[in-house]
């Protein structure tokens, strides 16, 4: 035991003398939270809009308030045809663009039909999908509202979108748990691989595998520090989603932690398993890359929906923790879910940590 | 009485063999030389001797344990050094030694007076809360050196330890040596440097995995008919 902890002290001496690294992972986590939260809020604040209004009535213009008064768009101009849109998109830097089609109010009174027709700019499909949801919310709320004064009829509505879009709803909550993965990843499984392959290119491994101290605990030695790490960046994370960006969290904050707790394990044991594969720094940030960071970032539908994506890529990225971590916490943080819904999870998670372990140490005895 | 019997050690990577059945006897308190161009098969033959490596086939002692069935027993006694530096660069001249001497178990107050002789020895005492990276080259082999002595080993194992340090340093480094070997410490030495294979008691070379040549310097001169060991190295190696 005190070989083990003189081992422990060594890593945390390491990592505390490193400061430029120290300094790198306690702050890119906060940075990377703001600059996601902060460039997506304030565009969703004031995402600039024109309008074409071909019916110029009043309930045309009552929309146009209602949209003012929603704070999410700043209305950029009033066109006078179809093709002034394709112009501001391009020199004005709208983000979508409203058609109003003539005869709005009359098909409103007499045929009970509200149309309009939505133009994004997907080339940012995450904000292009959010202003959409925005504006259709601010289009029912009128539609209703309208309802309720006029005539008590349920109005069908009917909203075109000329570009498919990301069904899902799309907020900056959603980066959150995103976030948390990456840097769990980065921190424990990248980390602690470098380091641990460091040691062998060094020459300090022969060093220390020469010594009476069992192998299993060099691994562990190296991997704890750089896991409290990843758990105290967590923290940082959802201490400022909370307080900054007003991030729900609904379900308990000690399932919540634990959720982390278990996907850490799974990140380490990932680390571990790098390890046991490669023979130097290089080695292991190859692996890390392509064979952990790459699939997290888009194989776990952190930034893009994986419904939309081929059957064989969504096979794949159920092969990858970073998936079901994403579905877990963001089920807990946004939903509200219990130990018991995500249940499922955790034991894949834990499953997924038990094959690697068991994968890397038996690479390890090798001699 | 042997500290190390070696017989019939083999070490097959695959197809290639790498170490290919040596036998040999290293007496206590012995300086060994391990003589041997590079892929010769030297540090192969070393792991599997320190046990880091497993072997084929073939069995030794290593100070009197065997080596299949007692490493744990052969890692308390054995000490390692190796040709790269093998301390940590960013712990302090005491840390490493500390954590090294912690690993092995050494009791608290003992391992505090061993680091304590060590540094006095080495003349290293106001050194001792620097970073190992501040050190020069020489300097941070004979810390290995003493590093690896800590837990008062019964063979050391010195992987080419003096490669890329001056001649004044190695000459230091080899008086080192002789006093650790005088206090009755099996010395197991690799080197490319063939006059200090002149300093070694006995000698071997290695070629093509296999132990061509043993004995003492002078003996295998006469033996091969050269006047300096190079020579026999270069006829050696040659062939």
């Amino acid at each position: 035991m005190r070989a083990f902890l003189s081992i422990l002290q060594k890593e945390f001496i390491h990592i505390g003398r490193d400061r430029v690294s120290l300094f790198l992972v306690l702050a890119m986590p906060v940075a990377l939270i703001l600059l996601f939260g902060f460039t997506i809020s304030t565009e969703i604040r004031n995402a600039r809009i024109s309008i074409l209004d071909q019916s110029k009535d009043t309930e045309s213009n009552h929309l146009i308030e209602n949209i003012i008064a929603s704070g999410y768009f700043q209305i950029v101009s009033f066109l006078d045809n179809e093709a002034e849109i394709d112009h501001d998109f391009k020199n004005k830097q709208i983000k979508i663009a409203m058609i109003i089609p003539p005869r709005f109010e009359e098909s409103l009174e007499q045929e009970h039909i509200a149309n309009i027709q939505i133009i994004n700019d997907v080339s940012d499909i995450n904000i292009a999908s959010i202003l959409n949801n925005y504006l259709r919310t601010v289009f029912n709320d009128y539609i209703n509202e309208y309802n309720q004064i006029n005539n008590g009829f349920e109005t069908p509505i009917s909203i075109v979108t000329t570009m498919l879009y990301n069904s899902e709803l799309n907020s900056v909550y959603m980066f959150v748990p995103g976030i948390i993965t990456l840097i769990m990843i980065i921190i424990t499984a990248l980390m602690s691989s470098i380091t641990l392959a460091r040691e062998k290119e060094t020459n300090t491994m022969n060093m220390m595998l020469i010594t009476t101290v069992k192998k299993i605990n060099i691994a562990i030695g190296k991997v704890i520090p750089y896991m409290l790490l990843s758990l105290l960046s967590t923290i940082f994370i959802l201490i400022i989603s909370v307080f900054v960006f007003q991030m729900p969290i609904k379900g308990s904050i000690g399932l919540l932690l634990f959720l982390c707790i278990i996907f850490m394990f799974t990140s380490a044991s990932f680390g571990l398993l790098i390890s046991a594969v490669s023979k130097n720094q290089l080695d292991a940030m190859m692996v890390t890359m392509m064979g952990l960071f790459l699939p997290t970032v888009l194989l776990s539908g952190f930034l893009f929906p994986l419904d939309n994506m081929p059957l064989f890529f969504q096979w794949l990225a159920d092969i990858f923790p970073a998936k079901w971590f994403i579905i877990a916490i963001k089920d807990v943080m946004l939903k509200g879910a219990n130990f018991m819904e995500i249940g499922k999870y955790l034991l894949i998670l834990t499953g997924m940590s038990v094959v690697m372990v068991w994968f890397s140490l038996s690479q390890i005895d090798k001699r | 009485m042997y500290s190390i019997i070696v017989e019939n050690l083999t070490k097959k990577f695959g197809h290639f063999t790498a170490v290919n059945n040596i036998s040999f006897s290293i007496k206590k308190g012995e300086i060994f030389g391990f003589l041997g161009a590079n892929g010769a098969g030297k540090t192969t033959a070393m792991k599997m001797m320190c046990g880091l490596l497993l072997p084929t086939s073939g069995t030794a002692k290593i100070g009197g344990y065997d080596l299949a069935t007692q490493s744990k027993a052969i890692k308390k006694n054995i000490g390692y050094m190796s040709q790269r530096f093998s301390l940590y660069d960013d712990l302090t001249v005491y840390e490493n030694m500390q954590l090294f001497g912690t690993i092995y178990k050494i009791e608290r107050n003992t391992l505090k007076q061993r680091i304590q002789d060590s540094l006095q020895e080495l003349s290293m005492n106001d050194f001792a809360n620097e970073l190992v990276r501040s050190l020069p080259l020489g300097w941070k082999q004979r810390l290995a050196f003493a590093t690896a002595l800590l837990h008062r080993p019964q063979i050391v194992f010195l992987d080419e330890p003096t490669s890329g340090v001056d001649p004044i340093v190695r000459r230091e480094f080899w008086e080192l040596i002789y006093k650790t070997a005088a206090t009755g410490v099996t010395i197991f030495v690799t080197t490319h440097y063939m006059d200090e294979a002149e300093y070694c008691e006995r000698i071997s070379i290695m070629s093509e995995g296999e132990l061509k040549l043993i004995g003492t310097p002078n003996e295998l001169k006469a033996k091969m008919e050269v006047q300096s060991i190079d020579d026999l190295f270069v006829k050696f190696v040659n062939r």
